[in-house]
């Protein structure tokens, strides 16, 4: 973990190039400008000089050393003007923070992903994961639901896994437009359609409050057991450094005991979603 | 940590006269920035001490109204730029309590994993004269938690003054440095008496005298269950006057919750928070797990009695009573807790 000696102080990445994902989500592609390496679902503090700092899991892969990818979706005031950003602005990121998934422990294992809205951000950081280690993997399944056809994102990326050997791509949308050929009911609905070898796989979750929880109690109903589904916890993470309290989630820091924790792990603190 | 010997085991204690020892205090203001507690109105707190006020000092009274915290957590600070503290300061008449809290405090800045460079160069200059409680106030509550009222950890040195005369003991290497220079302005010559019995004769009247007054509250581990069993009304029932303001939070010498706030030339500004203030675990896009009021009041609870002690070797409540104190609702923790327990 590359942590510069002030835990406070971020280093400078140069805005690359602006992605346009959906209509409130854009990816940001930074070029870090000091030596940097994440491991997935482990997150960094985006800095706007002098307006605020907003925490993000890297979108893109960790192989890749040189760039980070970073899945904003403009939700309020700093990730507003995140989005207003002109390419070759420049950031701060502070950073990798927190526990990332445990790769290890799918090998030899089904992974089913259920994401939702920009949660597929993060998992999206996962699946590149994934495809580097897919001989070591039974299968892995992607079920990602958004509110439209318009606000579903990373639209070459669906195509792409299912060109891929033990990768299937599943999507659905709330409400459907007339071009809309997959599934039609939130993000759970497409759990019902997939074939998984529960006892032999692991679930991981991510995307909104109200999801995570609908999605986790459907794992649950479909027999996964707590200690195999793994949830990526949105919490206001602000220092990283499991100091400033923000992101308590009962005895937990979500920053530094997360963000990626088991159901199994959380199921008894309070106010999880 | 430096802990405590027991009396009979105290290799050394000094005792001079107390004139000659501000006398020496004095002329150490130089090498040490010095902060100790005065009187005002009807309490005392920390002040910068100069040849000034240097009389003013105030011994063995319970307790400054600044948590001992401030002096490592400042309300406010820069944590980008270089910091300008260069000399040693020496921070005197500090109660167990607020030594205790620095086991967790420690714990939390020290961590192993992402030390505070700020907090470690402040703890690294900073010289702990503790201070034994001769009496003790309405709410001072340290020995339900098995804590003493004399210095038993953290501390360099022990101050008490007893018929005019300056009882030191020595517990650390920081502490010895600090004798040294004094002894050195002044004539200071380790006791060859025993451990004063008088000394001994008040910390036990002041502990009993807490026991007493405290008896029918529960001690920690009690207290632990009481809140994890209290259920939403309780909390709805006990928050109806706490307006938010955050003063508990502030006056905790425990309370560790900071806001980082952006300064142009990415530089960021340490602020000490509160968990009672609305908005504190809101994500953007409006999510807040503790949107309602009685749930940011329950944290508090939770936080001090359930969650800190499942992950910290330590005290997050050290019984200083401050926040009851301070509570402009009226809200006394310990009245809840008796009556959670009858």
């Amino acid at each position: 973990m590359t942590v510069s000696t002030n835990i406070y102080k971020p280093f400078r990445a140069r805005l690359e190039k602006v992605i346009e994902e959906s209509p409130l989500i854009k990816t940001l592609v930074l070029v870090p400008e000091t030596e940097f390496s994440f491991k997935t679902g482990e997150f960094i503090e985006l800095t706007l000089d002098g307006i605020g700092e907003a925490p993000f899991t890297p979108s893109s892969s960790p192989f890749v050393k040189d760039r980070i990818e970073v899945t904003i979706m403009k939700a309020g005031y700093v990730t507003g003007l995140m989005h207003e950003l002109p390419v070759g602005a420049v950031l701060g990121v502070r950073g990798p923070f927190g526990r990332g998934y445990p790769i290890e422990t799918f090998f030899g294992k089904e992974v089913l992903i259920l994401g939702g809205g920009c949660g597929l951000a993060p998992i999206r950081s996962l699946l590149y994961t994934l495809i580097e280690y897919k001989d070591k993997l039974k299968k892995v399944i992607l079920a990602y639901g958004s509110k439209t056809p318009r606000d579903c994102i990373y639209k070459p990326l669906f195509s792409y896994l299912n060109s891929i050997d033990k990768f299937e791509a599943h999507r659905s949308v709330d409400i459907a437009d007339e071009n809309w050929k997959e599934t039609v009911g939130v993000a759970t609905v497409m759990l019902d359609k997939v074939k998984v070898d529960i006892p032999n796989a692991v679930a991981v979750v991510c995307g909104p409050p109200v999801m995570m929880k609908f999605g986790t109690f459907k794992l649950l109903e479909m027999g996964f057991a707590p200690k195999d589904i793994f949830l990526s916890m949105e919490k206001n993470m602000s220092c990283g450094l499991g100091k400033c309290g923000h992101c308590m989630m009962g005895e937990y820091f979500v920053c530094k005991d997360g963000p990626v924790f088991t159901y199994e792990e959380v199921k008894n603190q309070p106010h999880i979603w | 940590m430096n802990t405590l010997p027991e009396p009979d085991e105290i290799t050394k204690h000094y005792e001079m006269p107390r004139d000659a020892w501000e006398k020496a205090l004095t002329s150490l203001l130089g090498t040490y920035t010095l902060y100790a507690p005065v009187k005002r109105w009807d309490s005392i707190d920390y002040e910068l001490i100069s040849s000034e006020n240097s009389s003013k000092i105030v011994y063995n009274l319970p307790k400054p109204v600044s948590p001992l915290k401030l002096f490592l957590l400042p309300v406010k600070e820069n944590v980008v730029l270089d910091s300008d503290l260069q000399k040693p300061f020496v921070v005197l008449g500090t109660p167990a309590c607020d030594l205790w809290a620095l086991d967790l405090l420690d714990q939390f800045y020290l961590h192993s994993d992402y030390i505070d460079p700020y907090y470690k160069l402040r703890r690294d200059k900073m010289i702990l004269v503790g201070t034994d409680c001769h009496t003790s106030l309405a709410h001072c509550h340290c020995s339900s938690y098995g804590l003493n009222p004399f210095p038993e950890k953290n501390q360099d040195l022990v101050i008490s003054i007893i018929d005019g005369k300056v009882i030191l003991e020595i517990n650390s290497l920081k502490g010895e440095t600090f004798i040294e220079k004094l002894a050195a302005e002044s004539k200071l010559q380790p006791s060859e008496n025993g451990f004063p019995d008088d000394l001994l004769k008040i910390r036990q009247a002041v502990k009993s005298e807490m026991d007493s007054r405290n008896k029918r509250l529960p001690n920690y581990q009690e207290t632990t269950s009481v809140v994890k069993n209290a259920g939403e009304d309780t909390w709805k029932n006990h928050s109806k006057t706490c307006v938010a303001c955050g003063a508990c939070a502030t006056i905790c010498p425990t309370c560790t919750c900071f806001l980082l706030i952006d300064r142009p030339g990415f530089e960021k500004v340490r602020q000490m928070d509160a968990c009672q203030y609305p908005g504190f675990q809101r994500v953007a896009g409006g999510e807040d797990p503790h949107k309602q009021h009685f749930v940011r009041f329950s944290n508090r609870y939770f936080c001090k009695y359930v969650f800190r002690p499942e992950k910290f070797d330590a005290l997050a409540c050290t019984g200083c009573g401050r926040c009851i104190e301070a509570c402009i609702g009226k809200i006394n923790k310990n009245e809840i807790f008796n009556e959670l327990t009858k």
